[in-house]
């Protein structure tokens, strides 16, 4: 029976890989997420610096990359204003970027998931007032809610080692969740509120099943599609709210190689003498953003297809 | 030749493709029809046969991954159809040819009012202008019998009624009198008694304006009441033409034969006959079977069968047959001489499961409902919130009471509205009641199944409408079946995949179909497992709600057999609930008959079809489509309207549509229950023996037997 199901598993893969194909725009998302993604993985094994803040003595060496020859040369992006190799920068940032948005998407779509089936399969009052709540925090400017968190505990004091330190270091993290929680948990309730009225729903109802395992074991399964898709789009929404954040000064902090904060650095007076330590780090958001969109976009067609 | 200049539409080697994942799919071969002027044929065939899509073809109106390939001929008057431009097409849908959809509420557009959408069709089919338009309109509104045509032509479509909706789309169709009208299952999505109207509806229109039809259904008893030949189509392909009475009569092909026998007839019940059905599903139009199409489902299968395609042979003028053993196959309907193991079985007479009616004590009383209300609330509005009024709720059961018997069937049949199916769920525990009591062999039962005890919740199941929803897509069946024995029976896991298999085997599934996924089983399969998660448990009452009414007829008849003998193993009473007399008829052993939340008829099922019937089940029984062109009932045609269940008419509140009504008392006064033989009971102010003067047995039960 388990071989069974992760015979199906498979075949959904293959499904959503042979959808991928069909589409070159998607197929070429998922093969640049993959590569960000090894980028990401093995940083420190790709970056020629595997330290980001290895200081070459010639500082604002322009790009000695050559795509006509093919060569990478000694610091492909050059270096920046202290001499820091802007190609191994890029490279190590990847890695925070998708651990940061990567995880923050997977609780949000974790606890938003939850939080919607329960509300759409409970309806009534209980749906109506977490309903309201998520509203208003909808009604409220993404950036705004990030900076007005993030401002609000990084001033609070909080004991070295406590769970409270543990959590503002990690604030990012939970200023994702907050953001995105509510919208997971509006796209698995409406999704819920279709599967609840089906009949094999009903069917458990009269057996006496209890909440938790009609929830979890006859509806979850119907809503996952519509959840992948929203995964999938929740984080590209990520990885740009990082990167926003890192460029606004309130992620990461200097001198970690953060792209957004990479692209903060050397804007202003600095772009005149160093143009590539910002224009890279920059393309790089763009191309990983993009690159998430065509691929989620695949899924959904996929995903759309098979039901 | 003249004769095809005499044909209005000439079909012949019509192919029809459909490109799926890059493949062309034949979904049509060979099609032939020759259709004279005022003529309607019949084109009868079970989802998946290419029915709609000759219908598309032949207006040249094929969705843009379908073709018709090349050698095809499709005249019309005359003309070759294929050769003419879009425009040239456009200028014929909008004199010449006209189409009547099957789903009217999506034909019409939700924006637009009904008679700005009539009049836009008229003035573009017969250039008039929009004053002269408005009065055309109203001369076909007239036609089609609609009632306060100028209300009619002021309102949206959301505003009228299923049945008013597709009267609409008919008297579009019939403007400018096409010459060729094209019905695809017009009355499919209606409730029987305004079926019945429709019906009649056509058969006038087009004896008045001598319109060809091809009329297109899954019903047979439809082509036998309005056509005057028939196509059977079947995967695909013709297995058989012929006029209406011969085919109803003698078929000639196993599959027309299958189909014909399959269907209830009106007063054959489970005790005196079990129904004959066509085993095996159809086969995919991706791989189609080299020989006949129909091999694999035949009961006469021979070795020629599945090498050869049978020829489609022209028998008699207008007579022809795709089979190679046609000569052999000369049965007479019923009773059917065919003794074929396992498939076209015999009509062994089953023992009588009942004898006694529902008011005689006969048999243990197993749940007994008393005075059950629903009522659904209705949101306020504005001035109610400020006069502080509260509304009228919607009564959709309103005070019913009823007793189940141990193993046995209670019908219940109403048109849609009359509150059955949510009385259905109110026992069932789905809906919480809004008044009244259930009890089950003695014990309360609560109102929703999240109080209801372990004891109750085995003891009643459910079988739901809609196979494709019935079960979870993501769970095997040996998942579906194994949950309600150990949660309900408290068997051990390995118990219960011991006993899954047992159930299925008891539903004529093999065992491999445990490990298979709703989307791996065609509807009639997931009806069988769905009817075994209900038996799982070992219930004393299981609830069908429209158990067989989205299956196909050569399916259906399977699935009730297999009701009826779960039902003789297990002695499991059965609340059995359809718009679907002949079937009710069939399985039921007592009927109650329920109208606007209240019942108005219970009594023994063979009593059903012999009068006294209160007046209601009198106009219910006259609309059923019989399978016997020979038979003509004289309809007793309701008007199409419901009464809101929110505005219910005062006194009978079938007052507003009875045929019979006898004057102020019927207003006025709610009717008494008058008792009639072995526990009949009629609710009307008319005394029953007043009641069989004015009514004539409207279907004669088992004539031949």
């Amino acid at each position: 029976m388990r071989a069974l199901t992760v015979n199906r598993a498979y075949a959904a893969f293959r499904r959503t890989a042979a959808a991928q194909l069909r589409h070159p725009q998607s197929a070429l998302g998922t093969v640049l997420v993959a590569f960000f993604l090894i980028l990401a993985l093995f940083g420190r094994q790709l970056a020629p610096h595997p330290n980001p803040n290895d200081q070459s003595h010639d500082a604002r060496v322009a790009p000695t990359l050559d795509l006509g020859a093919l060569q990478l040369g000694e610091h492909p992006f050059g270096t920046d204003r202290l001499g820091r190799d802007v190609y191994s920068r890029v490279i190590l940032g990847a890695g925070s970027i998708f651990r940061i948005a990567g995880l923050g998407t997977l609780i949000s779509v974790m606890l938003g998931s939850a939080l919607g089936l329960f509300m759409g399969y409970q309806g009534g009052w209980v749906d109506e007032v977490i309903g309201r709540v998520i509203d208003a925090l909808l009604a409220i400017p993404a950036l705004l809610l990030a900076l007005v968190l993030i401002g609000i505990i990084r001033n609070l004091d909080f004991a070295a080692g406590s769970w409270q330190a543990a959590l503002a270091d990690n604030v990012i993290l939970l200023v994702i969740s907050v953001l995105y929680i509510p919208v997971v948990a509006r796209v698995a309730r409406s999704t819920t509120l279709d599967i609840k009225t089906r009949e094999f729903v009903e069917a458990a109802e009269i057996r006496g099943e209890s909440q938790f395992y009609i929830i979890f074991r006859e509806i979850l399964p119907s809503v996952i599609p519509s959840l992948v898709v929203e995964a999938s789009l929740r984080f590209s929404y990520a990885i740009f709210l990082v990167a926003s954040l890192g460029f606004l000064g309130f992620g990461a902090r200097p001198p970690s190689p953060d792209w957004g904060l990479m692209v903060n650095e050397n804007r202003g007076g600095f772009y005149q003498l160093t143009p590539w330590a910002l224009e890279f780090p920059a393309l790089a958001i763009a191309v990983l953003v993009i690159a998430v969109n065509l691929m989620s976009d695949g899924i959904r067609r996929a995903v759309q297809k098979g039901a | 030749m003249t004769a095809s200049q005499h044909n209005l539409l000439d079909v012949d080697k019509l192919t029809i493709s459909y490109q799926v994942n890059n493949r062309w799919i034949a979904a049509v071969r060979d099609f032939r029809l020759e259709l004279q002027r005022g003529q309607i044929v019949g084109l009868v065939g079970e989802s998946g046969s290419g029915k709609s899509t000759v219908a598309l073809a032949l207006m040249r109106y094929l969705s843009s991954n379908g073709r018709v390939e090349r050698g095809s001929k499709l005249t019309f008057d005359g003309e070759d159809l294929l050769r003419k431009s879009n425009a040239e097409m456009r200028r014929l849908w909008a004199k010449r040819i006209k189409f009547v959809p099957q789903n009217a509420a999506a034909a019409l557009n939700p924006s637009i009012k009904i008679g700005r959408q009539v009049t836009e069709a008229l003035q573009a089919a017969d250039g008039l202008e929009s004053h002269d338009a408005y009065q055309s309109m109203m001369r076909i509104f007239h036609d089609v019998n609609l009632v306060d045509p100028e209300r009619v032509a002021e309102r949206y479509p959301h505003g009228l009624s299923g049945g008013m909706q597709q009267r609409i789309t008919i008297a579009m169709a019939l403007i400018s009198n096409p010459e060729l009208l094209i019905m695809d299952e017009p009355t499919t999505g209606l409730d029987v008694t305004t079926e019945a109207v429709i019906l009649d509806l056509v058969r006038g229109l087009i004896a008045e304006r001598e319109t060809s039809v091809v009329y297109i259904t899954h019903n047979l008893g439809v082509v036998a009441q309005l056509c005057q030949r028939v196509v059977v189509l079947y995967a695909g392909e013709i297995m058989e033409e012929a006029k209406v009475a011969e085919l109803f009569q003698q078929p000639r092909h196993p599959y027309t034969l299958g189909l014909l026998s399959s269907v209830p007839k009106p007063g054959q019940s489970k005790g005196t006959a079990q129904l004959q059905s066509i085993a095996g599903n159809p086969p995919s139009l991706s791989r189609i079977p080299s020989g006949c199409v129909f091999a694999e489902r035949c009961p006469f299968v021979v070795d020629i069968c599945r090498e050869e395609k049978p020829p489609l042979e022209t028998l008699t003028d207008g007579r022809s047959v795709r089979c190679h053993r046609w000569q052999e196959i000369t049965p007479t309907l019923n009773p059917s001489p065919i003794k074929r193991e396992g498939l076209l079985s015999n009509n062994t007479p089953l023992p009588s499961l009942w004898g006694k009616g529902p008011g005689d004590g006969g048999g243990a009383t197993l749940m007994r409902v008393t005075d059950v209300k629903k009522y659904f609330p209705v949101e306020r509005n504005l001035r109610e919130v400020l006069g502080r009024v509260e509304p009228t709720p919607i009564r959709a059961v309103d005070g019913v009471d009823l007793q189940l018997r141990a193993g046995q069937t209670l019908g219940l049949v109403g048109e849609s509205g009359s509150g059955k199916t949510t009385l259905a769920r109110v026992i069932i525990g789905l809906e919480e009641r809004s008044g009244g009591k259930l009890e089950l062999l003695g014990m309360d039962v609560r109102n929703s199944v999240r109080e209801r005890s372990h004891d109750v919740l085995s003891k009643l199941q459910m079988v739901f409408q809609n196979p494709q929803n019935s079960l979870n897509p993501y769970l095997s069946v040996r998942q579906a079946l194994r949950r309600p024995l150990i949660k309900l029976r408290g068997f051990s896991p390995a118990q219960a995949d011991a006993e899954a298999l047992a159930l299925l085997e008891r539903v004529n599934l093999r065992a491999e179909y445990a490990d298979r996924y709703p989307d791996e089983l065609s509807g009639g399969e997931k009806q069988r497992v769905a009817i075994a998660r209900a038996f799982a448990s070992d219930p004393d009452l299981i609830i069908c709600d429209e158990p067989v009414s989205a299956l196909d007829v050569s399916v259906q008849s399977a699935v009730l057999n297999l009701l009826a003998e779960l039902q003789e193993d297990h002695g499991s009473a059965y609340l059995f609930i359809s718009h679907n007399l002949s079937v009710v008829g069939y399985l039921a052993d007592a009927i109650a008959v329920m109208y606007l939340g209240q019942l108005f008829e219970v009594g023994e099922a063979h009593e059903l079809f012999h009068p006294p019937y209160h007046p209601y089940t009198e106009a219910l029984v006259s609309a059923i489509p019989v399978v016997d062109p020979a038979h003509r009932t004289e309809r007793i045609l309701l008007s199409d309207d419901l009464p809101s269940a929110q505005n219910l008419p005062s006194g009978c509140r079938f007052h507003t549509r009875c045929p019979h009504k006898i004057g102020a008392i019927c207003a006025d006064e709610e009717p008494p229950w008058r008792a009639g033989e072995a526990g009949h009971l009629i609710r009307c102010h008319i005394p029953l023996e007043e009641l069989s003067t004015l009514q004539r047995t409207l279907v004669l039960s088992d004539k031949a037997d």
